[in-house]
């Protein structure tokens, strides 16, 4: 039976080609768009270098401090984070590193722009860079701030070109030498919370480290015994919190999380809206308006195709075919028009993928075409295929016979 | 014959319902994208309103500790001095962290009369930050040396607020409160407003107070105008120099037609992505409305013969056709603009009528053409039936 | 083996009630070929869809092989039309996509039957019919007798008992329309099948059992 219908089927596409062509058309090119979009959001929410141990992880961010006539939001101070949160029993580590800064560093009359960023010496525990030389610092060279520094593989090529070890050597930057001690496999900027081209010991910052307010530049990863201390581990730092005295006079309230990678991410600080709802909706409404002219498109073209076929259906009909059948042989034969286009679809995203990467448009970011998003085409490509075959079909099952045969 | 056409449309009106609502959201669709070109374009048409070209922004912190306001002033000047100094700087001025093609905003409220305004940009700026960017003043001056002992705050207001407030009167002299209703501040001159955010943002409210003797204390940018044709060698020379002076800080310098690229970049992606969905969108439906049409009008051959053998030429068989695909067009677009047209209505994101109305007027011409073209070849296809082979098929 | 008693069809359109059919009160015994003629707008199409159980009548009893239909759901009710009838139309409606054999099989495509019985099912019938060495061409390569004799084939294929020819003849020359009613009778006397064929031509009508005239909607002689 089935094979039945693929023969039908191929020969209506191959008879109507025009049809044809704009319904693989509309198929693929919606599909590629949706996978190419698929494979972006995948690679930020799933790529986990360098957090590997994300799923046991919390981080934090934002502190809010609330007050009668004025708000103040920045990310926590090292402070906070060093006396208030290390001081938390559930987590076993505590990673603390600045927002990354820029500042320039010249060489050779060139300017380099370098990104730096400070981190504790736990930050390499809880984080699991990849080292293609050296290590990261030690605690004990954090406690004597000695000048050393982990340099990013791009940092390492633009700053000593072809060398191929550079451990031991100094780098200038923020007019200060530092001692490279590791290089480190190249983070994508999407990864705002782990990028840097420069890492430091917290305690060769020239900002004032031991400074008592709790906003400052700063964000902390904690990182849980296992995945179910996560929901205990997040309420143990909301009731630390809720506990903690307010900063001064100005303020009555604080907000502060540890939150999830994702849920970090798109924080927008707004306390009362879910920063992951609002990009789920934005995601949904985009992804809705670009499926629903292709899906209205084949639609008309499908209802065009059924009229056409009408008398074929009367034949059916008067021989034995039940309105269920038919229906079901319309709705295979869609499927097979819509995996038709998937296939299309899926070579086009391919082709695409491979062009981001090699234009480098981001920098460092790879996209792949992983069994994930392959997975999430599919279905997208089987809903497109019935949505757009369940109308026309209804209509066509409710074709009386005597009419079908006239017309 | 368009009372015909009419009636025809109107026999059919289920048939014609998928395909109408297909022109309708199309229009849309072509009208979200027109909006946000003609958005663009109109921003990007007006004056910067200030020189960004070889203008330099020094990033630094936490330089110079001391309670003491005396020496801290000391300090700075020391610096100023030292700076200006060297051969390729034309001049310098400081500034609040809200400088032009930068992520930071720093937005307050103002009342006058009575009447509050708010997300107004505040900038605190020196007597020199006019000149190293070579703004533009309308009326008034600026900042000067004078102004440190004057008896009232003297602020300078960017011409979107003064517009907001005072409209087309003059605003030199007068007085507002500031954000705690408490100090008075007199408007001593009015400057062109900037495109802060990059070449497609919009002009927004700003005022400009001066930097006083505390100011030091929280203040991390400078803003450097140097010599066309500086290069790295001299660059390099500044930044050592201002490191060695600030010890204790963070030195950046950026270059600010390089911010002004990234700013832009927020701008231009989104702008290509959305123009790359939606060419993708009305290729495909352009064809599909083709197709349509060509299986229509295959379907009427019976009735295209009759047309014919009763007299009707092969021309007006394809105005006939056409037509038919005009009107059909015309019916999904008075809904679509009865849909675009509560944007400029309601003032939704608050962009002016006068974007909207364009991208409706554009979009309507646009949705007009696209079906003229897809509907012409099968309108050429269908006059060029033989009467007695259409009808005799039947 | 068709009972109809008292049918009558009306339709009805927002304005207009048409009857087409008028009492008709037909019985039809098992292995009859039946002609009925009348002139154009007479009814017999549609007395030969009702009795096809492609459209229902609007009043009055049919019954085939002594099974009343009314109450059968429409699934049952193709059931019954893939087991019991057959058709044959005057304008073929061969399905131009599928070859030869693909469409005489087609009624089996709703049966439970393996491939391999459906393709001899179709060899036989298409043999029957004497096209035997045009299996594999698609209908647009045949001429009209040709269809017609592919049609009747597929009209067979399944042995129904009952086979329902609406003007099988009529877009036929004179010798190719005398093939197709040889076949048909040959069909009536060595098989049993009961045929109702509808036709203009009198001469063709002749050969058969038994000749029901329709006027207007009612039958007459």
């Amino acid at each position: 039976m089935l094979k039945n219908y693929f023969k039908i089927a191929i020969a209506v596409l191959r008879r109507r080609k025009f049809f044809t062509v704009i319904s693989l058309f509309g198929i693929s090119f919606t599909l590629t768009i949706l996978m190419v979009l698929t494979a972006f959001i995948n690679k930020v929410v799933g790529d986990d270098y360098p957090d590997k141990k994300r799923d046991r992880s919390l981080y934090i961010t934002r502190l809010e401090e609330d007050g009668p006539t004025n708000m103040s939001s920045a990310g926590p101070s090292f402070y906070f984070l060093n006396h208030y949160a290390a001081g938390l029993k559930i987590p076993v580590k505590i990673a603390i590193s600045s927002n990354f800064n820029g500042t320039n560093t010249y060489v050779n009359n060139k300017k380099i722009a370098v990104n730096y960023k400070y981190t504790n010496a736990d930050y390499w525990d809880v984080l699991e860079y990849d080292f293609t030389e050296g290590k990261a610092f030690s605690k004990q060279q954090v406690e004597n701030a000695e000048k050393v520094a982990v340099i990013s593989t791009d940092m390492k090529n633009a700053y000593f070109g072809d060398e191929s070890s550079v451990v031991g050597r100094y780098i200038e930057a923020d007019n200060v030498k530092y001692r490279v001690c590791g290089v480190v496999k190249n983070v994508p900027i999407t990864s705002y919370m782990t990028y840097s081209d420069i890492y430091l010991p917290y305690t060769v910052s020239k900002m004032d480290y031991n400074y008592k307010g709790y906003r400052g530049g700063y964000m902390g990863i904690l990182l849980a015994n296992s995945k179910s201390d996560l929901s205990k581990m997040h309420d143990e730092y909301e009731q630390m919190i809720q506990k903690i005295p307010m900063e001064s006079k100005e303020f009555n309230r604080m907000y502060s999380h540890a939150d999830t990678y994702i849920t970090s991410y798109v924080d927008t600080g707004n306390e009362k809206q879910s920063g992951v709802l609002i990009v789920l909706t934005v995601i949904g409404v985009f992804a809705f308006i670009l499926m629903l002219l292709p899906t209205l498109n084949l639609v008309n073209i499908n209802i065009t195709r059924i009229m056409e076929r009408s008398s074929e259906i009367g034949v059916r009909k008067a021989f034995g075919a039940s309105s269920k059948i038919l229906v079901y042989q319309f709705i295979v034969e869609n499927l097979i028009l819509t995996l038709l286009g998937g296939l299309i679809g899926t070579i086009l995203s391919i082709a695409i993928i491979k062009f981001i990467n090699s234009e480098n448009l981001i920098p460092n970011l790879e996209l792949s075409l992983n069994l994930t998003v392959l997975f999430i085409g599919l279905i997208i490509c089987l809903v497109f295929g019935f949505l757009s075959g369940v109308y026309p079909a209804w209509r066509m099952s409710k074709l009386n016979v005597v009419t079908a045969l006239k017309a | 014959m368009l009372k015909h056409l009419f009636k025809l449309i109107w026999n059919k009106k289920k048939q014609n319902l998928l395909l109408i609502s297909e022109m309708l959201i199309s229009f849309l669709v072509i009208f979200a994208v027109f909006t946000l070109l003609i958005y663009d374009y109109q921003n990007y048409r007006k004056p910067m309103g200030i020189d960004y070209e070889n203008v330099w922004v020094v990033n630094y912190n936490n330089s110079f500790n001391t309670d003491n306001t005396d020496s801290l002033n000391l300090f700075y000047e020391t610096m100023v001095r030292t700076i200006k100094s060297l051969p390729q700087i034309k001049e310098i001025s400081f500034s609040s962290d809200n400088t032009a093609f930068s992520q930071n905003t720093n937005t307050g409220g103002i009342t006058i009369k009575n009447k509050r305004v708010d997300n107004i940009n505040w900038y605190t700026v020196d007597d020199n930050y006019q000149k190293v960017l070579n703004m533009q003043m309308l009326e008034g001056r600026w900042f000067n040396k004078g102004d440190a002992v004057a008896r009232d705050i003297h602020i300078v207001i960017n011409s979107v607020l003064k517009e907001k407030i005072f409209g087309k009167n003059n605003a030199v002299g007068e007085f507002i409160e500031d954000r705690d209703n408490k100090t008075r501040s007199q408007v001593i001159g009015v400057v062109n407003a900037v495109k802060m955010k990059g070449d497609f943002a919009k002009t927004e409210p700003g005022l400009y107070s001066r930097t006083d003797t505390g100011s030091f204390r929280w203040l991390g940018k400078i803003l450097v105008k140097v010599n066309p044709g500086t290069n790295a060698a001299f660059e390099s020379q500044l930044y050592k120099m201002l490191a060695n002076y600030m010890k204790n800080s963070n030195v950046e310098i950026e270059h600010m037609d390089n911010k002004l690229k990234s700013a832009n970049y927020w701008y231009l992606v989104p702008m290509i992505v959305l123009l790359i969905v939606a060419g993708f969108l009305i290729v495909n439906v352009a064809l599909g409305l083709f197709g349509v049409l060509w299986y229509n009008i295959n379907k009427r051959r019976g009735e295209i013969g009759l047309r014919r053998a009763i007299g009707a030429s092969g021309k007006s068989v394809s105005v006939q056709l056409v037509g038919e695909s005009m009107i059909l067009a015309t019916l999904s677009l008075i809904v679509g603009s009865f849909f675009a047209v509560q944007f400029p209505l309601l003032n939704v994101f608050d962009l002016p009528a006068s974007v909207y109305l364009a991208a409706i007027f554009l979009s309507v011409l646009f949705i007009y053409l696209l079906v003229f073209v897809c509907s012409l070849y099968p309108g050429k296809q269908a006059a060029a039936i033989y009467p007695a082979v259409a009808l005799h098929e039947e | 083996m068709i009972s109809l008693q008292n049918i009558q069809k009306v339709y009805r359109t927002n304005t207009i009630e048409t009857l087409a059919l008028n009492s008709i009160n037909l019985n039809i015994r098992k292995g009859e070929f039946l002609s009925i003629m009348g002139p154009s707008g007479c009814g017999k199409s549609t007395l030969l869809n009702i009795m096809g159980l492609l459209d229902a009548p609007s009043k009055g009893d049919i019954k085939i092989d002594d099974q009343k239909l009314d109450h059968l759901s429409d699934k049952q009710l193709a059931q019954f039309r893939n087991k019991k009838l057959g058709f044959i139309f005057q304008s073929y409606h061969l399905i131009n996509d599928l070859i030869v054999l693909d469409n005489v099989s087609l009624p089996l495509l709703y049966r439970t039957s393996s491939e391999k019985e459906r393709k001899q099912s179709a060899t036989d019938a298409l043999e029957k019919v004497g096209l035997s060495n045009r299996v594999k061409h698609f209908p647009t390569q045949l001429s009209g007798g040709q269809k017609q004799r592919v049609a009747i084939a597929r009209a067979v294929v399944g042995r129904p008992e009952i086979i329902l020819a609406d003007e099988p003849t009529g877009n036929l020359d004179s010798a190719m329309g005398n093939e197709v009613m040889d076949i048909l009778l040959h069909l009536n006397k060595s098989e049993g099948t009961t045929i109702v064929m509808v036709t203009h031509d009198e001469h063709m009508a002749k050969k058969t059992h038994r000749l029901v005239r329709l006027f207007d909607g009612s039958q007459v002689q």
